[in-house]
């Protein structure tokens, strides 16, 4: 979103840009990054028919968004190893042989084995991943056919970020807003660290923020860059999020900072919520989040008397214990201090009418309330589930124009857990067809020891990638998967956004890569629903899409890389708010229906255990890499060779570990070895352990996984009911009780590289 | 209406305005999709200097060659640790 313009004549008459000139032999392509999950609008530079050169957008509005991900990917997906050819598993499951098949062969006996699996256990015993920005053209397809077969059992990371944040959101206001950077007078980071190559649009728009004077806060247990930059930092314990809002809570009421005619108008149980936050006395915060009294006090009266304020989505929050109660007193301090779909504050900007969005193209009403019931973990953490979503339906339709709103693609989903139970046999019902997409289950949720019994324990696996990830080696069949260089997209943020970006396919798919779409299109036809995915190609599915615009996919590309909706604001003003009350829940009709506590609340930590004295976190992005992405490519693993572990000076001598160790981190799930470096940015007793670590180059198959399980941090990450947000069932990542101890005799490392290009704060 | 009502409905004008101005840019065809273009820019540049965390990778990439990227991907070049 654009900053604010001025209109001094004098600044039109100085104002320079100039276009970046063409060199001879390249075409370019305006094109949407898929390199992660943050889509920055770039520029494909194509000679001979390849993507050489991928560089920023000469659209100003997106300008200096760009790292070294998309960057590298031209060479990334030119890498020998990539997957071109349909693969079938030939030997043990897990023994890493496979052999070539044609598209045609491996949709025959997919079809066969999945309708055998639907007929003998229903349909609900068919399960789905995959994390959408990996596939880009799904647009909700996956839901689309699942549906009409029966199986409302689809899984993603978006449990544990972003989409499960904006299913939270949706009980206090019915939507999940975002920040407006361009005109925000504060920006509070709840231990996110957007950096130049990790959420790049992000860090440049926090960057022009601070450079107009907004105020930065940043909540983060380490000296992040983003805490050396802030205005004010709060070194909170981690996991204690929800404790530090409550402070923040206790200041704005007691000094009476908060908006008292929103308050009054538009939101319902502000004195429960009053009696609640009076547990919770400054002290009592204080020693749940480590920090003073007097710097709480201090950020609470920035935040509510600088506004507007904003508290941008945060993947930290989203992953804790109290998970729940943590995004809820996010939103409840957005809407008590009237920030609210107000310019500089959150932003509820609801559908583009003119593009059909991808909860209409899921078509969630063919799926029977019977079938709906059935979503694993829905009896239990019922929060993003069906049964917690669809009383949302008749408010979305009176605010939003229509029943489903599958935000971030979170609003519908099975919890991962109870999934990978009922795949292990361990659930309610079986589940024995597992299909991922562009996406590595095995390390990408918590309990990876379940997950590897579970797909172990599968009739069929389908996946549809890349790369020989450790969990496609577990599967049936591999078909191989187009990239964003290769495909044209269209893009609206998954909902969260009204403004749609489009993106043109720059070169061919090498070998017999294909798209999700056509993967999707190919599964109905061998399901004998070829009606369910209509259209013949996804150029002809994009012309439906953008029907209401007046103009075809072609000509909108050739027109802009941007369509806008005209921006509103209060439009609560004249429809309420997508709640059953129409009003600010603060207390929540619909958590108390689902016998929850309709309050926010903070869930302590289990007793101490003396075995494990250290507190963990992980889930940290770093720079080179996205998620379990991107270690085959040389420059990336060149910049992070080895995955490592940060400890400041004192607690690693407690452990008895020097920094270039090798050591172990264990707990009582499991164990990783990693490097140690030692961080002064670190507090004491913390360790970061990094996330999604496996190597490309060691030996395929059950024994290794290409070393997932030596360095996945998914085998600490537990899933026991202490460790699970109660509504959701997500996982706890930010502070898992664990050790460091020494591991003698590893292969050694040159310490100096793998150190080098790593912030000390990070 | 109030002053902060006063202050909050200007605000809104003015973002109305940043985003048409933004939609226009984006087309960059006329003479005045170029001014807007111009006039963003002008507003929302920051100083590269000021960038803390700038990397040769990005200012000094020159991108790939396209005959290096077909050997690459025969494979006649190894990747790191093959």
């Amino acid at each position: 979103m654009p900053a604010p313009v001025p209109f001094d004549p004098q600044e039109i008459v100085d104002a320079e840009y100039k276009e970046r000139p063409t060199r001879e032999g390249v075409t370019t392509k305006r094109m949407i990054c898929a390199a992660c999950d943050i889509a920055c609008s770039v520029v494909g530079e194509v000679q001979k028919g390849r993507v050489t050169k991928i560089r920023s957008s000469d659209n100003p509005i997106f300008k200096d968004n760009i790292c070294m991900k998309g960057i590298v990917a031209p060479k990334g997906l030119a890498h020998p190893n990539r997957i071109l050819h349909p693969l079938k598993r030939v030997g043990e499951r897990g023994s890493g042989k496979f052999e070539q098949v044609t598209w045609e062969e491996a949709m025959s006996d997919i079809s066969s084995r999945l309708k055998k699996i639907v007929a003998e256990h229903g349909p609900e015993a068919w399960a789905v991943s995959t994390s959408q920005w990996n596939t880009s053209t799904d647009h909700g397809l996956g839901r689309r056919v699942m549906n009409h077969v029966g199986s409302p059992n689809w899984i993603s990371g978006v449990a544990l970020c972003a989409g499960n944040t904006a299913a939270i959101n949706r009980f206090s206001y019915g939507w999940f807003p975002f920040g407006d950077f361009s005109n925000t007078n504060c920006i509070v980071l709840m231990g996110h660290n957007p950096r130049r190559h990790s959420w790049t649009p992000l860090y440049n728009s926090i960057r022009s923020a601070q450079a107009r004077g907004a105020k930065l806060i940043v909540m983060d247990p380490r000296r992040s860059s983003s805490a050396e930059r802030a205005d004010i930092w709060l070194p909170l314990k981690a996991g204690s999020d929800a404790a530090m809002m409550f402070g923040w809570l206790k200041v704005i009421i007691d000094e009476e900072l908060y908006d008292k005619e929103f308050v009054a108008d538009w939101t319902l149980g502000f004195e429960e919520l009053k009696e609640r936050v009076n547990e919770y006395p400054l002290d009592r915060v204080a020693d749940l989040t480590g920090c003073d009294p007097e710097m709480i006090v201090e950020a609470a009266r920035v935040y509510a008397t600088s506004g507007p304020s904003i508290i941008p989505w945060t993947p930290i929050t989203d992953m804790q214990r109290n998970s729940t109660s943590g995004i809820r007193l996010q939103t409840i301090l957005r809407s008590i201090c009237g920030y609210v779909d107000v310019p500089g504050g959150e932003l509820l900007q609801g559908f583009n009418p003119d593009i059909v969005n991808e909860s209409a193209i899921e078509m969630h009403h063919v799926l029977s309330d019977e079938q709906k019931m059935k979503q694993l973990g829905s009896k239990d953490h019922p929060a993003f589930t069906y049964r917690g979503q669809l009383a949302f339906r008749e408010p979305t339709k009176r605010v939003y124009g229509q029943e489903y709103a599958n935000l971030v693609t979170g609003c519908h989903m099975a919890t991962p857990s109870a999934t990978f139970r009922a795949m292990a046999g361990e659930g309610e019902y079986p589940v024995k067809a597992f299909f991922f997409l562009g996406n590595n289950p095995l390390m990408s949720y918590a309990n990876m020891p379940l997950i590897h019994k579970a797909m172990m324990n599968q009739d069929l696996i389908v996946s549809h990638e890349q790369f020989m990830t450790p969990s496609a080696q577990l599967a049936d069949y591999i078909l191989p998967a187009d990239s964003w260089l290769e495909r044209p997209w269209i893009h609206d943020m998954f909902g969260w956004m009204s403004t749609i970006r489009f993106s043109e396919k720059a070169m061919d798919p090498p070998g017999e890569c294909k798209s999700t779409f056509e993967f999707w299109k190919q599964v109905a036809g061998a399901l004998d629903m070829p009606d369910v995915v209509p259209w013949d190609t996804i150029e002809d599915f994009y012309d439906y899409r953008v029907e209401g615009t007046g103009k075809s996919f072609a000509d909108l590309i050739s027109d802009t890389e941007v369509y806008f909706k005209k921006p509103a604001f209060k439009t609560y003003e004249k429809t309420g708010f997508a709640t059953p009350s129409g009003k600010v829940e603060l207390k929540s009709s619909l958590l108390e229906e689902l016998g929850f506590d309709p309050l926010p609340y903070f869930r302590e930590d289990p007793p101490h255990d003396k075995d494990y004295p250290l507190k963990m976190f992980t889930g940290v992005r770093e720079d080179p890499f996205f998620q379990t992405g991107h270690r085959h490519i040389p420059e990336m693993r060149a910049r992070c060779p080895e995955p490592q572990i940060y400890l400041n000076e004192k607690t690693a001598k407690a452990a008895g570990v020097s920094e270039g160790d090798w050591v172990t981190v264990e707990n009582q799930l499991g164990k990783v070895k990693a490097l140690l470096a030692i961080k002064d940015a670190m507090p004491d007793d913390l360790v970061r352990v990094p996330h999604g670590w496996w190597k490309p180059e060691m030996a395929q198959g059950n024994g290794s996984l290409s070393g997932a399980w030596d360095y996945s941090d998914a085998q600490l990450c537990r899933d026991d009911p202490d460790y699970l947000d109660l509504e959701q069932g997500i996982p706890h990542l930010k502070g898992i009780p664990c050790r460091v101890v020494p591991l003698a005799a590893e292969v050694p490392v040159d310490t100096a590289t793998s150190a080098q290009h790593m912030e000390p704060a990070e | 209406m109030n002053d902060e009502q006063k202050r909050i409905r200007k605000k809104e004008r003015s973002t109305r305005l940043a985003i048409w101005m933004a939609a226009r840019s984006s087309r960059n065809k006329t003479f005045l999709d170029r001014m807007c273009r111009k006039m963003i820019a002008k507003a929302i540049t920051v100083d590269p200097a000021k960038d803390f965390m700038r990397d040769e990778f990005v200012d000094n990439d020159q991108g790939f060659d396209p005959d290096e990227l077909d050997r690459y991907q025969r494979g006649e070049q190894l990747a790191v640790g093959e």
